[in-house]
């Protein structure tokens, strides 16, 4: 007869428990690994926090700076020493903050999405993704789901846009901070589809790295005599696959499935030699 | 057997349906958190599966507990203001629970629809099965739901959000849930099946995920939903089944003490069903109430679904009979049974 043996169950937890409390990587506790502290920069940990996100904006004069909310409700930001601060708006999900300036002939813009914090705001982020905020836009197709990041080796989707319509066969181009360039050409749905690079140096295998990098997707676009340009900027960060073995996942699993074979045939056996 | 009138097959089709809608169900919305039916589904749906209609609630209490309870908690501030998230999910699980009250795991959950799935392929191949478990083996399995559910869902996040364990901790029972795999794979993405070496807490994790995954598919191709008994989810509705409409309602009668066949078509191993004389609500703990105990109930109204009190499905005579016969038939069906009947012939003709 089969009996349950709670030990190897209390043994597990106690193991987890004591890992738990371990001292941890240094890798796993400040995001740098260890060893590479110098060159490269500290990661906050995971940030639940709900204070103002500020981010650096370069030759910001004469920008306007437009905080989008989920609900598609705007309020104008005002930078300051080249940072815009964006206020707690007390909803949670995807805001996104439009950077525009107008050079009569020329009109830049910058969009970036950024998580916010607070109560459930009961928007899709699909609906701010689908607003119109600026003429030319590249738009996330989609935005990682929410607690989702764009991660190096993952593909990611883009829609060329221009007002209401999608810019099929439209060039764009990757880059990120890290010095990769790549570029794309829309579908006929005005999709682009790019790998985003695995480009961050000193890289430790089977270690896990919280870095993050910047990368910004730019297309320009010419009509009625003025040169359109925009960007769509995000953080990306390295990918899991560093410190994650998909091979030794499905040998275990199998070791798991021959296990489970195992105790099958013994509880088979076990209810056959009760029954006679 | 007509078999729109045989209730299993019924079932079959709602959870087919519900697996579908939960697994594949983003198409009615989109992929985004906020466009999910409930986010506190009474049913393993899974937030990993980018395609899924919904969540489950254990994803929501784990995170309320870490990032909101924990730190509330540490920071001295008033636990009910820490509560308040955790409160409105339940509020919105029970609003769905009391629904079908613990029928989301019997005709709902994709995870147990894929393990009866494994089990009629398991019979199909003729492989042998155990029909059901030691009673003493149940009794001691019967514990480590409410272990799994006190200590993984809220016990272990808890701790991670008042800085007592790292942030590994922070959902450890979505770490270890065969839920997760089953439903990012059967969307084509093997990302969830791996070792992760991160740190000794993730390792243990994903060995621990990647193990028991592979032991509940071996298992459940012989033994009736080995997963079921030991999830929290099942924990969590024994909490409260005494506010569901839907219960297991059984009138005993003299006979009761003599067949059992309701206990031995249970896929649970409830033995009470069969021994218990004296209460009506035989919703017991372990019940999903997939109502197999009633179909396989010979005396005509001693075992019954009921519905806000309304008869829904009662047991009968004529209807256990008609099972009986289509179940046989059933089973008969088997790849075993295909080679052992050519085998003659072969021999014969040589």
């Amino acid at each position: 007869m089969i009996s349950f043996n709670c030990r190897p169950a209390t043994w597990l937890f106690s193991l987890l428990l004591f890992a738990a409390t371990g001292p941890a990587p240094a890798g796993a506790q400040t995001g740098v690994p260890a060893g590479t502290e110098a060159n490269k920069p500290p990661v906050p940990a995971m940030q639940h926090g709900r204070g103002p996100k500020k981010l650096a904006l370069s030759n910001a004069e004469g920008a306007l700076v437009t905080l989008w909310k989920p609900d598609l409700s705007r309020r104008e930001l005002v930078p300051k020493m080249g940072m815009v601060s964006i206020p707690p708006t007390g909803v949670d999900n995807y805001h996104a903050v439009v950077v525009e300036r107008d050079w009569c002939n020329v009109r830049e813009a910058i969009v970036r999405y950024e998580y916010l914090r607070g109560k459930p705001s009961g928007e899709s982020p699909g609906k701010l993704a689908a607003a119109i905020k600026t003429p030319l836009e590249i738009v996330p197709d989609p935005i990682p789901r929410e607690h989702h990041r764009y991660y190096a080796r993952a593909e990611a989707g883009f829609i060329v846009r221009y007002r209401d319509r999608v810019l099929p066969g439209h060039p764009v181009e990757l880059t990120t901070s890290n010095g990769t360039s790549l570029h794309g050409i829309s579908d006929g749905d005005g999709r682009v589809v790019l790998r985003i690079p695995d480009d961050f140096p000193d890289m430790v295998p089977g270690e896990r790295d919280r870095r993050s990098a910047e990368l910004s997707i730019a297309t320009e676009y010419q009509t009625g005599g003025v040169r359109y340009q925009s960007a769509l900027t995000a953080a990306y960060r390295v990918s899991p696959e560093h410190w994650q073995s998909q091979g030794w996942g499905l040998a275990v699993a199998g070791v798991g499935f021959a296990f489970g074979g195992l105790l099958s045939g013994r509880l088979s056996r076990d209810r056959k030699g009760g029954a006679k | 057997m007509n078999p729109l009138k045989n209730v299993s097959v019924i079932r079959k089709l709602v959870q087919l349906g519900a697996f579908l809608l939960l697994v594949y169900g983003s198409t009615l919305g989109t992929f985004y958190l906020a466009d999910k039916l409930s986010g506190a589904l009474p049913a393993l749906s899974c937030a990993f599966d980018m395609n899924g209609a919904d969540i489950c609630a254990l994803i929501p209490f784990q995170h309320q507990m870490d990032h909101r309870l924990g730190p509330v908690i540490s920071a001295g501030g008033e636990i009910l203001q820490g509560l308040l998230p955790t409160l409105i999910t339940l509020g919105t699980f029970l609003l769905f629970f009391v629904v079908l009250n613990k029928a989301f795991c019997g005709w709902i959950c994709p995870l147990g629809t894929f393990q009866e799935l494994l089990q009629i392929a398991g019979q199909k191949l003729g492989l042998r099965r155990s029909e059901s478990l030691a009673p003493g083996v149940v009794q001691r399995m019967r514990p480590v739901k409410w272990a799994i559910l006190g200590l993984l869902v809220f016990g272990f996040p808890l701790l991670t959000g008042l800085g007592y364990l790292n942030h590994d901790l922070g959902d450890p029972y979505c770490r270890i849930c065969p839920s997760r795999l089953l439903t990012t794979l059967a969307n084509g993405d093997s990302s969830e099946l791996v070792v992760d070496t991160a740190s000794t807490t993730t390792l243990i994790l994903s060995l621990i995920a990647d193990f028991l995954f592979g032991l509940m598919v071996a298992l459940a191709l012989t033994l009736r939903q080995p997963f079921c008994r030991v999830c929290p989810m099942l924990a969590l509705h024994a909490v409260f089944r005494k506010l569901g409409l839907l219960r297991l309602v059984k009138q005993a009668s003299p006979r009761c003490g003599k067949c059992g066949f309701c206990a031995k078509a249970c896929p649970m191993d409830i033995r009470e069903i069969h021994t218990e004389m004296e209460q009506r609500d035989v919703t017991f703990e372990d019940c999903t109430l997939c109502g197999r105990c009633v179909e396989f109930c010979p005396d005509r109204g001693v075992l019954q679904l009921k519905y806000a009190g309304l008869p829904l499905f009662r047991a009968d005579s004529h209807y256990f009979k008609q099972r009986k016969k289509a179940q046989g038939a059933w089973e008969k069906g088997n790849l075993r049974a295909l080679l052992a009947a050519k085998k003659p012939r072969r021999e014969s003709g040589s």
